[in-house]
């Protein structure tokens, strides 16, 4: 009998010096996904390189950003009839040795979004204190509207099909997809779990670094949690996350 | 010299000066450019048919007030302004905020499907890829 395949995303922007050694430690992992790296753009060979290790490459005719990269990944997955999907950051911050632990608790039936998270366990991850501000807001927010997860921004993730269907809505955001999908998810009905993740400094310019970038990111995100928050809840009384 | 001006006579003052053929004349003038330059556009297939309507509507709206000024003032004596040209300018920054508004929505859906388009090509070049590797290893 045929098992429903299982995808590994990774979204990636000129990522050609990292994704080699990322792709190495997915390898050596045995994950038993098929890997598939979302150039969004790239200006460099990411595609080439990703393909050199055998993956699947979906690559966007010009840059779209990281929400609507991590999108494409969704749709594919979708297409493919993956019955689950993971995923992380090209730039090396997540450990694909902890990928294992993300999906079991979907595979037991516990839950149908896990998100790895740097603060369930003491991980020493340093984070400014701008982000730390960021974090904890939206950390709150998420918790008004009935979540409750410790690491809203992070992309070390795994899920299974009924999420990736509401994910490859339109709603799903082209650049910062953080707590508000989590939260869409929740009010989807959706159980979204956490899981101990050991994290590393990425590349990835984050949603909460640089200036006025920084402003609207906190600005956008508060606008897209109320729109999410608005989503008539399909979750019983009473039923929380975790 | 009685320094005590009634406002309701010096608002009426600024009325009765206002309606002036120069005025009139500009008017009908900028109609009719925007009249000629939006079907010049059409023409050139710059701009696409259905977006002519509301800068017609615009060139109709500027006739008819330039033929029934009593309209304009009466407006401007409604809603208290004193002078017609401030409710004229009034309008039209309401109608540009309006038509922002309305680009920025029609943007917001361009932008999704544009998104979406983008993404069903890379999965279907992604499927051709996959295609052709199984036809060259046939």
């Amino acid at each position: 009998m045929n098992e429903a395949p299982r995808v590994l995303i990774l979204p990636a922007f000129d990522e050609a010096e990292r994704i080699h050694a990322v792709l190495g430690a997915v390898a050596r992992a045995q994950t038993g996904c098929e890997i598939v790296v979302i150039d969004d753009g790239s200006r460099d060979d990411t595609a080439a390189a990703a393909r050199s290790h055998g993956a699947t490459v979906l690559r966007h005719p010009f840059n779209l950003g990281y929400g609507a990269a991590l999108q494409t990944g969704y749709k594919y997955a979708l297409a493919r009839g993956a019955a689950l999907l993971v995923q992380m950051d090209a730039d090396g911050q997540h450990d694909p040795g902890e990928i294992r632990a993300l999906i079991a608790p979907i595979e037991a039936g516990e839950f149908d979004l896990v998100v790895g998270s740097r603060f369930l366990a003491p991980s020493g991850y340093q984070m400014g204190a701008i982000r730390s501000l960021g974090r904890r807001l939206f950390t709150a927010l998420a918790r008004l509207a009935g979540l409750r997860v410790s690491d809203p921004t992070s992309g070390f993730q795994a899920m299974n099909r009924r999420v990736l269907e509401v994910y490859a809505r339109d709603f799903f955001p082209a650049d910062y997809p953080d707590v508000d999908v989590l939260l869409a998810a929740y009010r989807h009905g959706l159980r979204v779990g956490e899981r101990p993740v050991q994290m590393t400094e990425g590349t990835r310019r984050s949603t909460l670094h640089g200036g006025l970038r920084s402003f609207y990111y906190v600005y956008k995100m508060l606008l897209s949690t109320w729109t999410a928050a608005r989503v008539p809840s399909r979750r019983g009384s009473g039923e929380d996350s975790r | 010299m009685n320094d005590r001006l009634d406002p309701a006579q010096l608002r009426e003052l600024f009325l009765l000066a206002s309606d002036a053929e120069g005025a009139r004349l500009l008017a009908v003038i900028c109609s009719v450019t925007l009249v000629l330059v939006v079907l010049w556009l059409v023409r050139r297939r710059v701009l696409r048919e259905e977006y002519t309507p509301i800068w017609m509507g615009v060139a109709l709206a500027l006739v008819v007030v330039t033929l029934r000024l009593d309209w304009l003032f009466a407006l401007t004596r409604a809603i208290g302004a004193w002078t017609p040209s401030s409710v004229v300018f009034f309008l039209g920054e309401v109608f540009l905020v309006a038509i922002c508004l309305n680009y920025a929505v029609r943007l917001s859906k361009a932008g999704v499907q544009m998104k979406n388009l983008a993404q069903e090509l890379a999965l279907l070049r992604a499927q051709l890829e996959r295609l052709e590797a199984r036809v060259g290893h046939g």
